[in-house]
């Protein structure tokens, strides 16, 4: 009905006026957000989105790409809920970086990763024989991690169950070092680290040592596996703490918690990690693997006096060093600039960038072609290295759950935890805690994914 | 004018041919009723879209998520009718946070409106550098509460806060402030670290009230006490109920000095103390660690209600003791 000149508005009209004019902002924002990738194949002269975080592509990076490739990278801050958003209105990035430990499976599961095998068989750069076993992390064959296509890449990585100690705190306690070779028992570490504690009227001067993993999924998976088990069942939809295995990882873990030597979720780190602790001189050991050799490097004083050793074991288990982050980048499966983006893909993790990365000490290269480029003129770039490269012998990839994801993991077992730690709950019947609300988890994620 | 001017005026005969011409009853335009009403929505248009854009649609698709079992990102999820309402029934975490979040309305309100009606009262007197001290006072509430949040997390660390550093100064054992059960205090403290934004209300409150009053108590002999009880407190009244009833709302919803005090992340989410896991954090787990958008919104949806039904509460129990300034029967 048309409505006359002149005649009132009513308050229904309006209204209905107002959510005409809401629907059709809504249809106009929605079509500008379309708006983002032309979808035209090719690479020069093209924009590309990219979802990172600052750090992992600087602007100087961006101008550099440009010159290098042509492509125009447009930056999207990282977060996981506006990914979501762009996923949902089928806008993706064309590119996303993500850990490939915990996410790539989640992701790839849910149907959303772009198969990459394609392009690296056609690629020059990323040549599938000169990809790191790392690598493996990024691929998924719709049951187990680490088997299958390829869906993304790792920038570079480290094995995060190696730690490093400060030898100053082992002299000032008058303790042998550990050795850069043999691995200590996760025993003998913890005997060590209390060794090591400085305590003051309440407060801790020197933590003994944090040992807590990238996240606690990829702890608690790591530790079960270097007790010679496996945390989650053989279809990954089921965990059991207690199992042998995990049962001595978990009550390895909330035994450190209970000793205070360290941070801990009841006692976090002040500054979010250990890096500054351990700067300051303020943590003996730092359960943290090459890649803080680039923070260590930059201190002339803490390189003299720090030394990387292997991931610990377990007394009569296996020695196992997995990569707990492998942090990347996928390309979404509804990218709507994938040939520019693969471009750019190749650029990054093999070109000028990747040498960047490679030559600052801050991870080990993702592509065995870029490992002559770790720098190793300093005598304790030397050690570290020769420390690095015989761990890598014991490389191998610890298989996660695509129904849950870390921060999934870490948030349920941070609910029942803190009472195993202040010592309020015996470890068994936390994992009985455990496996009733992480597979609850997991049984939602599975009926999900179908 | 005369009276009998006015009526010879009144009775005099309208010459036809000087009269205007009548005005026409089909005149053509809007009336000013019209324009009045088009004026009125023209002018809150842009509110009421907004309104309808970013807060009815937002929240009635979250109701409609409310229904189901969306993670953003599966490709299975499906209806659930009220099964997410009836799961939080029996959700022991749901009830836990709540009563959290509940405890800390209780303590952190009472307290925050206390302080800043304490210090409301001082800066009202006439002292010296009263402006100054009003800027100090309210300067708090002015810095940005990631800043603040920040702030105290530093001053609170057990290893290498400036807190134990005093508490060890003087003998005595550092405490974990940051952790159970003194992280609660802590929470409370950055609450009241801010109570200038009350203060100032409460300030305006004060000057409104008229002087006259207050001398007439003291001529009749009341002391300072039974001033303030019987006659600003009174008056303060309305100002008192906006405070607690926007303060309840807040507190419940509180949720950045919780993950500040933490880590500001979704990983950091597993750091936060349990006794400051209150109900926002909950939905925020829910929400961004464990992916449920379905629970997460009915959670969110049972907290709109819970709101409303606890403002209702106060306006129904404090009606009796609220004293409007202003008769209401006299506007009729």
């Amino acid at each position: 009905m048309r409505p006359q000149a002149g005649a009132p508005l009513s308050r229904r009209r309006f209204l209905a006026l107002s959510a005409g004019g809401a629907a059709g902002g809504a249809a106009a924002l929605s079509g500008c957000a379309m708006q983002v990738s032309t979808g035209v194949s090719g690479g020069s002269g093209e924009t590309v989105t990219l979802m990172v975080k600052p750090e992992d592509i600087s602007p100087e990076l961006v101008k550099q790409a440009k010159k290098d490739t042509g492509i125009t990278i447009r930056r999207v801050d990282y977060d996981i809920t506006k990914l979501i958003a762009m996923l949902t209105s089928g806008n993706p990035p064309d590119l996303v970086r993500a850990v490939g430990a915990t996410d790539a499976a989640y992701f790839a599961a849910r149907g959303v990763m772009q198969n990459l095998d394609p392009y690296f068989a056609k690629s020059s750069v990323l040549r599938p024989d000169d990809l790191d076993p790392v690598n493996d992390l990024w691929r998924y064959d719709g049951r187990v991690q680490g088997k299958g296509p390829r869906y993304g890449m790792a920038k570079d990585f480290s094995q995060d169950s190696m730690y490093w100690y400060n030898t100053a705190a082992f002299d000032k306690k008058g303790l042998d070092y550990p050795s850069e070779t043999e691995p200590v028992t996760f025993e003998n570490w913890l005997e060590s680290a209390q060794r090591l504690v400085q305590r003051s009227k309440g407060q801790t001067t020197v933590f003994g040592g944090s040992y807590n993993g990238q996240t606690k999924i990829t702890l608690m998976a790591a530790l079960t596996a270097s007790a010679g088990g496996s945390l989650f069942s053989d279809d990954f939809s089921r965990v059991d703490f207690t199992t042998p295995e995990a049962r001595k990882a978990l009550a390895w873990y909330i035994g450190y918690c209970r000793l205070n030597v360290g941070p801990t979720p009841i006692n976090p780190a002040p500054q979010g990690w250990d890096g500054p602790s351990y700067q300051a001189g303020r943590m003996a050991m730092s359960n943290n693997g090459y890649w803080m050799g680039g923070m260590i490097g930059a201190d002339k004083k803490l390189a003299q006096v720090s030394r990387l050793a292997p991931a610990p074991v377990f007394a009569g288990g296996p020695r196992i060093s997995a990569c707990q982050g492998g942090t990347g980048m996928w390309m979404p499966r509804k990218a709507k600039n994938k040939d520019a983006a693969w471009r750019l893909f190749e650029w990054y993790f093999g070109e000028a960038p990747a040498k960047e990365r490679a030559s600052s000490g801050w991870g080990i290269p993702t592509l065995k072609s870029l490992r002559p480029l770790i720098p190793d003129e300093e005598d304790y770039q030397k050690r570290t290295l020769r420390t690095q490269e015989n761990e890598l012998k014991h490389f191998s990839v610890v298989s996660l759950s695509p129904y849950i994801t870390g921060d999934g993991f870490e948030s349920l077992f941070n609910q029942v935890t803190p009472a195993a730690m202040k010592g309020e709950m015996s470890v068994d019947t936390l994992a009985g805690r455990l496996n009733s609300l992480v597979n609850e988890q997991l049984k939602r994620g599975k009926e999900q994914v179908g | 004018m005369t009276v009998d001017q006015v009526s010879s005026v009144a009775d005099r005969p309208r010459s036809t041919a000087n009269a205007r011409p009548a005005r026409s009853d089909t005149r053509t335009g809007p009336s000013m009723t019209t324009r009045r009403h088009r004026a009125f929505y023209m002018f809150t248009s842009p509110w009421i879209i907004g309104f309808a854009l970013l807060t009815i649609a937002p929240m009635a698709y979250a109701l409609w998520l409310s229904f189901t079992t969306y993670d953003g990102i599966s490709p299975n999820w499906h209806y659930v009718g009220l099964g997410n309402y009836r799961e939080l029934l029996h959700d022991a975490q749901t009830w836990d946070s709540l009563g959290r979040a509940g405890l800390f309305a209780v303590i952190s309100v009472p307290l925050s409106i206390i302080a800043g009606l304490a210090l409301a009262v001082l800066i009202n007197r006439p002292i010296k550098a009263r402006g100054l001290f009003r800027t100090l006072l309210y300067l708090p509430a002015v810095v940005p509460p990631v800043g603040a949040g920040i702030a105290f997390k530093i001053l609170f660390d057990q290893n290498t806060g400036a807190a134990n550093g005093v508490l060890t100064f003087f003998g005595f054992d550092a405490i974990g402030w940051l952790a159970d059960p003194y992280a609660r205090y802590v929470l409370i403290m950055t609450v009241l670290w801010s109570a200038g934004n009350i203060m100032i209300i409460s300030l305006a409150g004060l000057q409104d009230v008229p002087r006259e009053l207050h001398e007439a108590a003291r001529i009749d002999g009341a002391s300072a006490w039974r001033t303030f009880r019987s006659i600003t407190v009174p008056l303060l009244s309305p100002v008192l109920l906006f405070q607690t009833v926007t303060g309840v709302i807040a507190s419940v919803q509180t949720i950045m000095p919780m993950l500040l005090a933490a880590n500001p992340t979704t990983g950091g989410l597993t750091t936060i103390p349990q006794s400051n896991y209150t109900y926002m954090i909950h939905v925020f787990s829910e929400y961004f660690a464990l992916g449920r958008y379905g629970y997460a919104s009915a959670l969110l949806w049972v907290l709109f209600v819970l709101i409303l039904v606890a403002t209702g509460l106060i306006f129904k129990f404090t009606s009796g003791v609220v004293f409007y300034n202003v008769d209401p029967e006299a506007k009729k």
